[in-house]
């Protein structure tokens, strides 16, 4: 019933991207494979510890937040690949090389991972041997071959020059990729999917290129004496991004058992509040909101009803539509303040202090309220009418919340609902 | 602290005469502030700075004598930061005997400097490791001498906690340094800078979160039970209590860190279950009888259900579900007696019943710390685990303890009168009766 486990269930119904990515990498990488075996490998050794490091970062890929699977060693390997060049490589790999190494790396990592059970992510792996084949293709294309490491600055400055637009080319096309599957898996508008993934590539996809552009220059003047001095820090900084990410895990859960705390009091029905939570996040995504504001939207959905626990009995069913809405809105302030005193949630109390405020005294007339507000007051409505027990038809439903349009809802928020339901979301 | 300014200021002349002043020393200065400007927390209090990595840059790039010519820019990225004058003269004097020790062990090592490098990688690497070393070392040394003159801190304790964890992810990250020295020979000299600096933020970054994202998780945590003593006003403060008490005892058993954290959550969360119960059954004035008991029975078992998808130690939820066990075995839910009872659980325990009797309730006062204590000790045997009582009791003693404020539940109408589940499973009959609860 959590949103991340329905976000996977739609994704492996609506699987047509991953396939065509996964696709598009194997003939890609196959050409290339073919291409290489018949023209013969260049540089064995840096063939073979570039395709190593691949392997490994692959392996021990890891999920970070809601995203996908993440493996910067992996990505910053190939890249780094791409851009060898003289004095220690007296002959740079082709790109038919490039990519065969990179996409018989790639195998070879996952296939321990998938033998050994743990999970894996075709689509990243796809991804990346298209934006690496990309990578290098730009790098071949802009850089002369007399270019070398041959300690001037002149052509220092050229090959770092073009190193970085070989990495943004690559890092453009994964995030148009990334964008686009987006669009597809959470229904989010293309410019605003683009807009996070441009986001997400300006902060750990630039950390992956120019550690990808280091072990380049690296390895091209000292050869592969520079792997570990790339590799241990990329590896140090992983472990504490692990540890980051299982903190954050243990926070995510947190809110949630806090929010499941109604429902053991009797204050709301089983999984109600993550129904609601599951709804607020379809229109939030409908609506383009920014990560940091999803995250926001999803907490308030989940911790909407906590304000409840103040007050002295349960209603039958949670029906909190059943109370006045003098006892709903003081309800929710006192939720507010207690999660302000949170002293890190502040947005999300913020949130939930307006959740119940009609849209005409509310929202219509103070641009303090945040749309968030508006949304968790349309999915906390939706899901009392839908939701286990009460058991209305959607379209029902959804004439009820219209008669409430610009009244009780807000007119933007309701026509987003409109799309979400009319696209097929259902609890 | 004279000593230490002085000898700085004597290293830092000799250095002076032994560098020519020319653009690359304006550019490793630089390189040095923006090393100096990469601060992260390793602990709440402890601010530590990834110049080390770009002080092994100077020693490949230029040498020993130019680092520590240049190791006092570190500091200027934080003359923005108010401090106290001692502090203006101690830091940026540490630095300069640190960048010292780390250029002695760099010049012992045989390390190359500038050109050279390129055909002498292992020798540099050797070096490099060796510089690192003796500059953490230096560091360590110095601030340990000056937590030592001060003895507001422990020596030992700052080894351990900022010291031992930071110890080793500097000497990895100072790989970058290399990199950026030899990409700098390589011919993109301070452009080298940009390409490090970027891996440099964003371990940083990755350091540094970790604490925020520690910190808004026990945030999180205190929210939870805010929520839950929403329901119940006049326990209010019980859970932060229990916490800091068993936090206290923890320390004192001195459990690893892994285990005093899990310890401390489980403090925190042991009465969460309590949200299941039925305001009517907690408020509820006088005796209760044997349903409304079994209400109060569920609890631990309705804590863990709400707890259980948090990733924990398992030691967190058995602790949850077994605080109101008893060493006899009369507890509850599953009446375990002795070491069956899981051994957080029975730390709660204790410290349960001693922040339920030092709190105001309406039907009786506070008792006092001394008072509270004997009560705990008379039941050692009956109820908790005598040896974890003998300890609690010494912790107490020696460190002190804040009770719940006097005036802690607002008198109310509806409250006034109702008992504390905990209450009622102190005293000698079992829990049921609540007579040891009654005003002694």
């Amino acid at each position: 019933m959590i949103p991340s486990n329905d976000a996977e269930v739609l994704e492996t119904r609506r699987l047509s991207s991953a396939v065509v990515l996964a696709v598009a990498a194997g003939v890609v990488g196959l050409v290339a494979v073919i291409l290489t075996a018949r023209r013969g490998v260049t540089e064995w050794p840096f063939a073979v510890v570039f395709g190593l490091l691949i392997a490994i970062g692959e392996m021990v890929q890891f999920r970070a937040e809601r995203g996908r699977n993440r493996a910067p060693i992996a990505t910053s390997a190939a890249l780094g690949y791409v851009m060898l060049r003289g004095p220690a490589v007296d002959v740079p790999p082709d790109v038919a090389q490039i990519v065969a190494v990179a996409g018989l790396a790639t195998i070879a990592g996952i296939l321990p991972r998938a033998v050994s059970g743990l999970p894996w992510d075709v689509v990243v792996s796809s991804r990346r041997v298209l934006s690496v084949a990309c990578a290098a293709v730009t790098f071949t294309l802009i850089t002369p071959a007399k270019l070398s490491w041959n300690g001037s600055w002149s052509h220092a400055m050229a090959l770092t020059g073009a190193m970085l637009l070989a990495v943004l080319s690559a890092g453009i096309i994964d995030a148009l990729v990334g964008a686009g599957q987006d669009t597809e898996r959470y229904n989010r508008p293309f410019p605003a999917a683009l807009r996070d993934e441009l986001a997400i590539m300006g902060q750990i996809g630039l950390a992956m290129g120019i550690s990808g552009m280091l072990l380049a220059a690296g390895t091209s003047l000292i050869g592969l004496w520079a792997v570990p001095l790339v590799v241990v820090p990329l590896l140090l900084t992983q472990f504490a991004f692990r540890r980051f990410a299982s903190a954050q895990r243990t926070y995510r859960t947190t809110v949630r058992s806090m929010a499941r705390s109604t429902e053991i009091a009797g204050f709301s029905s089983p999984g109600q509040n993550a129904r609601t939570a599951q709804l607020a996040v379809a229109l939030g995504n409908d609506l383009g909101l920014t990560p940091a504001r999803m995250e926001a939207l999803e907490y308030a959905a989940l911790l909407s009803g906590v304000g409840q626990l103040a007050l002295a009995d349960p209603s039958p069913g949670g029906a909190s539509l059943l109370r006045t809405r003098e006892e709903r809105q003081r309800a929710a302030a006192i939720g507010a303040s207690v999660i302000e005193r949170s002293g890190v949630l502040d947005h999300v109390a913020e949130i939930v202090r307006h959740s119940n405020d009609p849209y005409r005294q509310g929202r219509a007339n103070n641009s303090d309220i945040p749309l968030e507000s508006g949304i968790v007051n349309v999915a906390l409505a939706y899901e009392q009418l839908v939701g286990e027990g009460s058991g209305q038809s959607a379209d029902k439903a959804m004439e009820s919340i219209g008669l409430g349009i610009g009244a009780e809802y807000d007119p933007v928020v309701v026509e987003s609902l409109r799309r979400v339901i009319g696209r097929g979301f259902r609890f | 602290m004279a000593a230490i300014a002085v000898s700085a200021l004597v290293v830092l002349a000799v250095a002076l005469t032994n560098i020519t002043f020319s653009y690359t020393l304006l550019a490793l200065s630089l390189l040095m502030l923006i090393g100096g400007a990469l601060r992260f927390k390793v602990l709440p209090n402890h601010p530590a700075v990834l110049d080390s990595v770009t002080l092994v840059a100077v020693f490949v790039i230029a040498g020993p004598w130019y680092a520590v010519a240049v190791s006092a820019f570190g500091y200027v990225a934080q003359l923005r930061q108010p401090s106290p004058m001692i502090k203006r003269i101690f830091n940026p004097s540490y630095r300069v005997l640190a960048a010292a020790g780390g250029g002695l062990a760099y010049a012992a090592a045989g390390g190359p400097v500038g050109d050279d490098v390129l055909n002498h990688i292992p020798a540099t690497l050797f070096a490099a490791v060796a510089g690192t070393i003796g500059h953490q070392l230096t560091n360590a040394l110095l601030v340990s001498l000056i937590l030592w003159l001060e003895g507001q801190v422990r020596v030992a304790d700052f080894l351990r906690s900022v010291i031992g964890p930071t110890f080793f992810p500097m000497l990895g990250y100072s790989a970058l340094g290399v990199l950026l020295a030899v990409t700098w020979i390589g011919g993109l000299g301070i452009v080298a800078c940009l390409l490090v600096v970027v891996p440099l933020i964003v371990a940083r970054w990755a350091m540094s979160q970790y604490q925020a994202e520690r910190a808004a998780q026990a945030a999180a945590m205190r929210a939870f039970i805010q929520v839950i003593e929403t329901k119940d006003l006049y326990t209010r403060g019980h859970s932060e209590r229990v916490s800091t008490g068993v936090g206290m005892l923890g320390r004192h058993l001195q459990l690893p860190e892994d285990r005093q954290q899990a310890l401390e959550h489980a403090g925190l969360l042991h009465d969460v279950g309590k949200v299941g119960v039925p305001t009517s059954i907690i408020q509820k004035p006088g005796k209760l009888d044997d349903n409304e008991m079994d209400a109060i029975r569920l609890h631990p078992a309705r804590g863990v259900e709400l707890i259980g998808n948090i990733p924990f130690l398992e030691e967190v939820k058995s602790a949850v579900l077994h605080h109101h066990e008893k060493y006899d075995g009369t507890g509850y839910p599953a009446g375990l007696s002795g070491a069956h009872i899981p051994y957080f659980a029975r730390i709660i325990g204790i410290v349960d019943a001693f922040d339920c009797l030092t709190s105001t309730r309406s039907y009786r006062p506070a008792r006092s710390v001394e008072e509270t204590l004997a009560i705990l000790v008379k039941d050692k045997t009956t109820h908790f685990d005598p040896e974890l009582v003998d300890a609690f009791v010494d912790v107490i003693r020696r460190q002190g303890w804040t009770a719940a404020a006097v005036d802690q539940p607002a008198p109310n109408g509806n409250v006034q009168i109702s008992i504390d589940h905990d209450d009622l499973s102190l005293g000698s009959s079992g829990g049921a009766t609540g007579s040891a609860a009654g005003p002694a």
